[in-house]
């Protein structure tokens, strides 16, 4: 299995940052670290969807007179693209209630906030 | 209009709807609210040809920019999207009904963004119920849950933020573990098309495609709020504005199940696992739902938060009857589906014309409300009594035909949890109903409250009634689904 | 304790996802069901019949271009979202006492020189990516977010009025909506020309359409993208 798994380092990497990803949001206090461990784990997701497209000594997929194979493959990278915006969104949103929250209560501690309950 | 124009139609119109609504809006939002219910009856239209289409001819598509799949985008509608139609009403309904209470309750700069969000949120369900692309399936379910996280906060009390970022954070950890297994089926199959996956997936690596249908399970079980994974439910929908709490009980958790069937579809058709044990864990969890919901439920004060946890509950029935994979607790599970999102939208928007009326949500506040407000509360008691699943009305026949499907698949047990789990719902269900008409009110003003206004009578009469007629001609909807469901569980007998 | 229980819950979460990664095909190689299965058609006949040499933009305005709609859609959402919780505050809200008064830091010399300087070339590199996103990297989406950024420093620089007067209310509000109304109107307009919504003409002779709905698909993106995060970022600053 350790074979394996080096040859697919990549996605083993990614695995790695979901885990890391989901520990900040477990376990962190503040609403904003908890939101960058969410980011930290959204990287992960599209990091391992792009080394889905990679190809040994691929090159950028835009035909041109220049152009030469092999190229990567263009799908994962479109699909990420929409990913990206799907999670800027999610950000915007989020920082947008944290900042209510701080408005009402002062705090963005989730132990303090819980308290106030 | 040929029908695959009017599929692209049922989605487009009501995002184009949803885009100009701020726009139309003006300042002040008044003419935001008839603008997205114009849009909602035109959308209902459509919906309404198109199940009639899908009745006359079976399933069809729409190839998006003249792309033969797998290399374009599809859309499919097949009897399981024929839920577009129960979305177009309750999302018809609850913009009537919302006339009255954003006026009251919203700033007036957000009305235009509330009608707008509501509108894409019911667009991100049409979309999620009408593609047959698992791509295009995880965009509008991100349309769908955004604006979901921001409707629960746009009262902008502080107890609604902190319920939106709860919400919010179990809702984007649970898209990305989607995402996340949407990745490694393209890695097995190199496809997006949910039918082509479905061939391609049959000779793959087993232990990547167990990871990939894990993580999808996690994933919508979130957003259906299966037991244990329920936490951020009650506190959003109890808190969230009656209108929105009705969308997101009745309709929005109900994605997370149909995302489910959409799953199942791809797995059994591949063949490539043998599902039986995450069909145990889930019949397991199911029963474990349906008797804590209503264990939780029985505690409320707060009438919404009960409302909240008796979703838990039924989403508890629905989970057992699709866990069973048997002819009648797959068809019964599908049938729930659309009843419970009628039941409860019953529920809620009672609740909430009773709350809009009253300003109390305490059960033991609203004693004796049924004497000033005599048609909500017959509502909400036809809405009880058919989430209790009394003969007569829309929950007995799904329930039924639950238990019949665990009878079938040979674990009559879980009938014995079904029957057990519906006892407990009727003790708060008639607690309730008591509350309202038998015990002398607390606070003596209750008994001058006048009837809700017409804007939020006549949805909660129309969606009472349809529990009722539902009941009466439960028959329909079960046939309809039976050819879908006997597709879906086709490979797993032959 | 509790981060003791997690880190040990996460590593016996890791080791099964670690273990099915590992029987993925392998990463890098060309046989792999990604490289056999779709994406060979796009590399190799994306050019003529979807009319952009950047196979990318191809799948993400032509291919696939249904997801894009829907995902200016959810850009869009976001911007609803956040003006549906920070605009306006309820009826009867009181902030509580010691809440930071508005009063922003004053900016260093250094950085406006260089964000004044540097300002024009910006604006042309994001218009040079949204209209040559067919044929290089780049595309709407990457001018947008140039863009928007361009609109954040000058708003750090000249403050929130100025930056704001550049851009008038009423055309901002159609500006945030040229995304998903430009989509719409391709769309229909290849419903009615070619029979599907979002269809591009296919054949050689018709290639130079494919390519113009492109780049005005582009633009809309870019224009509709920047307006919408530029407008978030004003909204949030509303309130401070």
């Amino acid at each position: 299995m350790i074979a394996l798994l080096w040859i697919n380092l990549d996605y083993a990497a990614s695995v790695v940052l979901f885990c890391i990803g989901l520990y900040c949001v477990v376990t962190k206090n503040n609403l904003i670290k908890k939101f960058i461990g969410l980011n930290i784990m959204e990287t992960a997701v599209f990091a391992f969807i792009v080394a889905l497209g990679v190809v040994e000594g691929g090159d950028a997929p835009i035909m041109g007179a220049d152009a030469n194979a092999p190229f990567t493959n263009p799908i994962p990278q479109a699909l990420i693209l929409t990913g990206i915006v799907v999670a800027v969104s999610t950000t915007a949103l989020a920082l947008s209630l944290i900042i209510r929250i701080y408005q009402h209560c002062g705090t963005i501690e989730a132990d303090e906030l819980r308290e106030m309950e | 209009m040929p029908a695959s124009a009017l599929l692209v139609g049922v989605i487009i119109i009501p995002l184009v709807g949803a885009v100009l609504t701020p726009v139309v809006g003006g300042r002040s939002g008044r003419a935001a609210g008839p603008w997205a219910l114009a849009v909602m009856l035109v959308t209902s239209a459509i919906a309404l040809m198109l199940i009639v289409h899908v009745a006359n001819v079976g399933p069809f598509s729409a190839y998006l920019g003249g792309w033969e799949p797998p290399y374009g985008i599809e859309l499919r509608f097949d009897e399981f999207s024929a839920s577009t139609s129960v979305i177009c009403l309750l999302g018809t309904l609850s913009i009537l009904f919302s006339f009255k209470y954003a006026e009251k309750e919203l700033p007036p700069e957000r009305i235009r963004y509330y009608y707008t969000l509501l509108l894409l949120n019911l667009t991100g369900m049409i979309g999620f119920v009408v593609t047959g692309d698992i791509f295009n399936l995880f965009v509008f379910m991100e349309i769908l849950s955004l604006s979901g996280y921001a409707l629960v906060a746009v009262s902008g009390e502080r107890t609604a933020e902190m319920a939106a970022f709860k919400y919010l954070i179990m809702g984007a950890v649970s898209s990305l573990m989607v995402l996340f297994a949407i990745g490694l089926l393209y890695a097995l199959t190199g496809s997006l098309n949910m039918a082509d996956i479905s061939v391609r997936l049959a000779g793959a690596e087993k232990a990547p495609a167990m990871l990939a249908i894990a993580a999808f399970t996690v994933g919508f079980m979130v957003k259906a709020a299966l037991f244990p994974l329920h936490i951020w439910l009650p506190d959003a929908h109890a808190i969230a504005p009656s209108p929105v709490s009705a969308i997101l009980s009745g309709l929005v958790v109900k994605t997370g199940l149909l995302g489910m069937i959409r799953i199942y579809q791809i797995y059994y058709g591949a063949k490539v696992l043998d599902l039986s044990a995450l069909n145990t864990v889930l019949v397991w969890l199911g029963a474990i739902s349906i008797v804590m919901g209503a264990f939780f439920a029985i505690f409320q004060e707060d009438i919404k938060m009960m409302l909240a946890y008796s979703t838990i509950s039924n989403v508890g029935y629905i989970i057992m009857g699709l866990g069973l994979a048997s002819q009648y607790g797959v068809i019964g599970a599908a049938v729930h589906i659309f009843n419970h999102a009628l039941i409860k939208a019953t529920l809620f928007l009672g609740a909430g014309a009773i709350i809009y009326r009253t300003g109390y949500r305490n059960l033991t506040d609203l004693r004796g409300i049924g004497r000033s407000m005599p048609l909500t509360t017959a509502a909400i008691s036809i809405g009880a009594i058919s989430i209790v699943g009394m003969p007569p009305t829309a929950g007995f026949l799904c329930k039924w035909y639950i238990a019949l499907g665990a009878v079938e698949a040979g674990q009559p047990l879980f009938a014995v949890a079904l029957v057990f789990g519906a006892l407990f719902i009727f003790v708060y269900y008639i607690r309730m109903v008591n509350t309202f008409y038998f015990q002398e009110p607390v606070h003596p003003e209750i008994l001058e409250v006048e009837e809700a206004p017409l804007s939020m009578l006549f949805p909660v009469l129309i969606l009472a009634a349809l529990c009722l007629i539902m009941g009466i001609l439960g028959r329909i909807p079960l046939s309809f689904v039976e050819p879908a469901v006997t597709r879906l569980l086709a490979p797993l007998g032959g | 304790m509790k981060r003791a229980l997690t880190v040990a819950l996460l590593v016996v979460v890791a080791i099964p996802l670690l273990y099915a990664v590992a029987q993925l095909p392998q990463h890098g190689s060309p046989m792999t069901p990604p490289y056999t299965h779709i994406s060979p058609r796009y590399l190799e006949k994306g050019p003529e019949e979807a009319g952009a040499e950047n196979i990318v933009t191809d799948v993400i305005l032509n291919y696939r271009g249904f997801d894009t709609n829907g995902e200016v859609t959810v850009i869009f959402t976001s911007l609803a979202a956040v003006c549906a919780v920070l605009l306006g505050s309820r009826k009867g809200d009181e902030r509580p006492a010691g809440e930071p008064s508005s009063s922003a830091v004053p900016v260093s010399d250094v950085v406006s020189f260089v964000v004044r300087l540097l300002s024009p070339l910006i604006a042309i590199f994001a218009v040079y990516v949204m209209l040559f996103g067919h044929i290089s990297p780049g595309g709407g989406f990457q001018s947008g977010a140039i863009l928007a950024a361009l609109v954040i420093v000058t708003t750090v620089i000249v403050g929130r009025k100025q930056a704001e007067a550049l851009v008038p209310v009423r055309i901002r509000r159609l500006l945030q909506v040229a995304a998903p109304l430009t989509f719409f109107v391709v769309g229909v307009s290849g419903l009615f020309l070619f029979g599907d919504y979002l269809a591009y003409p296919k054949t050689e002779g018709q290639m130079w359409l494919a390519t113009a709905w492109l780049i005005v698909i582009g633009i809309g993106i870019g224009v509709g993208g920047a307006a919408v995060l530029a407008s978030i970022f004003w909204t949030m600053g509303d309130d401070s």
